[in-house]
């Protein structure tokens, strides 16, 4: 008799492994555990078993129907599962479809330059100081020893608005008007806007400029080329190596123009370096005791530099743009490129 | 300035190929913009920086390279070894203006075409040849870099010179056959009787040398700068001659030149020259400076050697003498431009060669940067309005003030009083912007014909408008535009665009923690460039700080822009700042469960939602949470001329959850107070 049962368990363990459909486990469920189901005839007719037998018979019993219980759910799980994810399937969509965006505004280029490079002056400690657009000739030329009738002046074309007021043509006169308000030491940037009387191809009469400067008691050259060398690596990548050539501002002693190898040709020679493999990039040096002078310092006691930097010039050469004077047309086609 | 390289060469024996040649003198500061090959030559042009009018010569930038590339220099030295009759006689009435005037006669010259090599050499360095005196005097200019000039000496009277100022002479007839107005203080040139000359510009045409001269009079001098420079400024007249003196030549060179060009006339053009006239009551006075070895290193950063800095400066021309710590440095007549110590370590700096400096890092007492409150709300203002769509424009700090009367400002509007800029390079560039919404309208033109649709802009910029102080006023501005495009399938919400903007600002000032706030559309006059019907101020802390509104129909119909244009303006960040809430402080979550109860009303058209608001919260309780407005609609079945309202009202205690009945009683009353003060119909 126990030869029967385990004939039940291995011929129920073969159907129901072999069964292809949630039915078909149902109708085993039915075959072997209905009520007319084969195991419950068995346990229906344990009274007709010898009570010697019947307890192991009882036992052996309740263990297949145990073991036929958890095939059985084990089965009908796997084919729930896959019925639903069968049912899952069919609800798929078009993730081709382009997705809901909400309007996405950017920043002026211009705004993102500065700001990246406002952000590398303040992490090495430098303050942000403005100064009037609409500037003193005195503070734009006079303090900066460029005095009226001084040929160097023809360096940069002034629009006027009286005899003694002009359009700031650089962000220098912020040197001035802060060394005025506080003494040293001074880590100084002066962002802004900036004019000249000169329209063309290359120019436009307004742009952004970037003034840095930095007043204490042993200020070196090499500062300056270490200060710039790093800003340097930060905007165009540490690859990038710089050149400090000789040049003339009236308000540093020694003077020079920083230029950068080229960004688009890596040296090699392009149209953007006119083949010479570098771009120049801004003006610096070390400020004049003379400017020190004008603002009140002891030009004995106080070194430092200051540099000067375009703004719109860093982002033609960042974003390859070729014309100046798309940054004023604000064109959103050029404006959602950023 | 042009150089070429086979006239340098004739000064210092350098064998550098004509690149290398380039790279040296622009890393030296003389920058080689171009270069250009003429025949067998090759053409340098050479950016010259004011403090170096020593360079606007071939002699001086030979000199510079014999000094960089430490090969010997060979100057000229023009000798005249039989002068004949004595020097011409010269009188200097301005002796403030004019250091140094020194003259040679030459008599008995043969005018004619000049040879082959010098007419080449002028016109590959830019100077058209005319006939054999005239080119030599500016053959001189080129290799000396002293301007001369000779006159037609039958044609001056009384057969002298007078150098003097204008005074009342008021018209002079110049060499290129302009008449040109003087001024009393112009230094001039004169003859016993009559101006011949403008002093270090322009000869006159009554003196001038023609085919028909036999005896002329040379004339190299010292202008002083500053004068040359006024008098070539107010002329508009700007030449070869003054942009050398208004830099500065070098007096010491004044006779040198001088007897270069005499010497050549009689070579070329014949004649005899006559004993030098040399009047100089302005002589050259060197300075001497001292520096330190060590200031030259530590100002520097390089660890320059001590012989080096000798030799340098020595062979630009310096004397330098040790002092042991250091050197005593006397100038030489034609560096003005060095006055002081830092000039010095300059130059000594640009031989050493600025790529031989290290790069360091200063060492620096660490400081507080202190928060840049307007910057902070610039980038906070900035962030909001990319946050919700908006694009940044940045627009000419100028406008065409033309544009003021399309926006319908009235004569007395304080934007009309504005700013103009003395020299416009066009109309559009006349003035300073006092208000940044003719830009923003006119970038909306520019999109609009390129084909784009729907356009967000915002702009943070400054206006400038008058003051009784020296400098005008300059005020940050913000202005957003939105140019709905009401057409566009794409977008669902069909509310005008008005209200995109007004969420925006309200965005904004929530993001600023600015609470007191509205907009006010009858107790302050309205834009008049704005929409009568669909126009506000915005109000904050009582006070006006803003505008927004949908542009005036006959604006955009003036401008030619279709569509639904919106604009958003707050006149000054200051006021921002001010209502500005500065410190957060948590309120804790409540702990109470809320109820929500619906109504909708119908009122008449005039009542304003945010009267039928103020009116809920007059049943003074404090347990309405928030109302919110979820519906406007007019149409069937609601009669003409009215609308329905639908609110949704939340109830939340915070002290204990909220019963039914209490909540029914309140939502009555609140219905109860609409109806008899609005009278306002319960919608069911």
């Amino acid at each position: 008799m126990l030869n029967d049962i385990e004939s039940i368990k291995s011929s129920a363990r073969t159907e129901i492994d072999q069964a292809q459909s949630l039915k078909e486990v149902q109708d085993l469920k039915v075959k072997y555990l209905g009520k007319k189901g084969i195991l419950t005839d068995k346990i229906k007719s344990l009274g007709s078993v010898p009570p010697e037998e019947r307890p192991e018979y009882g036992r052996t019993l309740n263990q297949t129907k145990l073991l036929i219980e958890e095939l059985l759910t084990g089965q009908e799980e796997k084919f729930k599962s896959s019925e639903l994810d069968k049912s899952l399937r069919k609800q798929r969509i078009d993730v081709s479809i382009p997705g809901c965006r909400l309007p996405l505004g950017r920043l002026h280029p211009v705004t993102k330059v500065l700001e990246e490079i406002i952000s590398i002056f303040v992490s090495l400690g430098f303050s942000v100081e403005e100064g009037p657009e609409i500037e003193l000739d005195f503070y734009n030329f006079e303090a900066l020893n460029m005095p009226r009738d001084h040929p160097a002046r023809d360096m940069q074309d002034t629009f006027y608005i009286s005899d003694d007021v002009v359009l700031r043509t650089h962000t220098s006169p912020v040197q001035v008007r802060t060394m005025e308000k506080k003494k040293p030491p001074l880590r100084v940037i002066a962002p802004g806007k900036v004019y000249r009387c000169d329209a063309d191809v290359s120019h436009i009469p307004m742009f952004h400029q970037l003034e840095g400067f930095m007043v204490d008691k042993d200020i070196r050259m090499s500062d300056l080329k270490g200060v710039l060398e790093l800003f340097v690596h930060r905007v165009f990548g540490p690859d990038t190596s710089i050149r400090l050539r000789p040049s003339f501002f009236p308000f540093t002693e020694p003077s020079a123009e920083i230029d950068i190898s080229c960004v688009i040709c890596k040296g090699s020679g392009c149209n953007v370096c006119s083949s010479t493999g570098w771009i120049e990039i801004l003006g610096a040096g070390m400020i004049n005791p003379r400017v020190y002078e004008m603002a009140g310092y002891d030009p004995d006691l106080y070194t430092g530099f200051a540099f000067g930097l375009g703004i719109e010039r860093v982002a033609m050469l960042k974003y390859s743009i070729n014309d100046i004077r798309l940054f004023m047309e604000n064109d959103k086609r050029f404006l959602e490129q950023f | 300035m042009k150089a070429s390289y086979n006239w340098l060469k004739e000064f210092v024996a350098f064998d550098l190929p004509q690149k290398e040649l380039a790279h040296v003198l622009t890393m030296a500061g003389f920058e080689v913009e171009a270069i250009e090959q003429i025949d067998d030559d090759t053409l340098f042009d050479i950016g010259i920086t004011p403090n170096r009018p020593d360079c606007l010569s071939i002699r001086g930038i030979a000199r510079e390279l014999s000094a960089i590339l430490e090969i010997p220099f060979n100057d000229i030295h023009p000798e005249i070894t039989d002068p004949r009759g004595t020097g011409p006689k010269v009188e200097i009435g301005n002796s403030d203006l004019c250091s140094r005037y020194s003259s040679r006669l030459v008599t008995g010259v043969q005018p004619g075409p000049s040879p082959d090599w010098l007419s080449k050499r002028l016109e590959s360095h830019g100077i058209r040849s005319t006939s054999n005196i005239v080119d030599i005097t500016n053959y001189v200019l080129l290799e000396v870099g002293q301007p001369l000039h000779a006159f037609d000496l039958d044609k001056l009277s009384g057969k002298k010179i007078m150098v003097k100022k204008a005074g009342s002479t008021n018209k002079f007839l110049t060499i290129d056959d302009v008449e040109r107005s003087l001024q009393k203080d112009m230094l001039l040139i004169w003859d016993s009787q009559k101006p011949v000359a403008i002093a270090g510009v322009m000869g006159g045409r009554n003196t001038e040398v023609s085919a028909s001269t036999v005896n002329i009079l040379l004339e190299s001098a010292f202008f002083k700068p500053a004068s040359v420079r006024r008098t070539s400024k107010s002329l508009i007249l700007s030449t070869e001659s003054s942009y050398r003196f208004e830099r500065g030549v070098d007096i010491n060179a004044v006779p040198l030149a001088l007897d270069r060009a005499a010497q050549l006339i009689t070579e070329i053009a014949g004649g005899t020259v006559s004993d030098m006239t040399d009047n100089c009551p302005g002589p050259f006075m060197p300075q001497r400076i001292s520096v330190t070895f060590q200031k030259v290193k530590s100002y520097i950063g390089a660890d320059i050697d001590e012989t080096f800095i000798v030799k340098a400066l020595r062979n630009l021309g310096f004397e330098p003498e040790s002092t042991g710590e250091g050197i005593n440095v006397t100038t030489p007549s034609f560096r003005n431009d060095v006055n002081r110590d830092v000039d010095i370590m300059e130059e000594i700096a640009r031989l050493y060669g600025y790529d031989n400096i290290p790069s360091t890092l200063p060492t620096m007492q660490m400081s507080d940067v202190s928060k840049h409150r307007s910057r902070s709300l610039i980038n906070t203002i900035r962030n909001s309005f990319t946050g919700s769509g908006f694009t940044e424009a940045i627009n000419y700090s100028f406008m065409n003030t033309e544009f003021l009367d399309t926006l319908q400002l009235l004569s007395d509007d304080s934007r009309r009083k504005v700013i103009y800029v003395r020299n416009p390079l066009r109309k559009e560039e006349e003035a300073m912007r006092t208000t940044l919404v003719p830009a923003l309208l006119n970038n909306t033109i520019l999109n609009l014909n390129r084909g784009e649709r729907t356009i967000r802009f915002f702009e943070v910029s400054k206006v400038f408008l008058p003051s009784e102080e020296k400098l005008p006023h300059e005020v940050i501005q913000v202005a957003a535009l939105y140019h709905k495009d009401m057409d566009s399938a794409v977008w669902q919400d069909k509310h005008d665009g008005f209200y995109d903007l007004k969420g925006m600002l309200e965005n904004l000032f929530d993001e600023l923690k600015i609470k007191d706030y509205l907009f006010d559309h009858k107790n302050q006059p309205l834009e008049p460039y704005l929409h009568p019907g669909k126009a506000c101020s915005v109000i904050v802390s009582g006070e006006r700080i803003g505008s927004l509104g949908t542009l005036h129909p006959g604006v955009s119909d003036a401008l030619g822009i279709k569509g639904n244009v919106n604009l958003l303006e707050v006149f000054g960040l200051e006021k921002l700042i001010e209502a500005m809430g500065l410190k957060t402080v948590f309120s804790p979550l409540p702990k109470y469960p809320y109820s929500e109860r619906d109504v909708a009303v119908v009122v008449v058209d005039d009542v304003m939602v945010s009267s039928v608001r103020s009116e809920m919260l007059g049943v003074n309780s404090d347990i309405i949470e928030s109302i919110n407005l979820f519906d406007v609609y007019k149409g069937k079945p609601i009669p003409k001329g009215k609308k329905s309202l639908a609110f949704s009202i939340r109830f939340r205690s915070t002290e204990r959850t909220l019963t039914d009945v209490e909540v029914d009683e309140l939502h009555s009353r609140i219905i109860r107070r609409l109806e008899e003060n609005l009278n306002a119909e319960l919608r069911r």
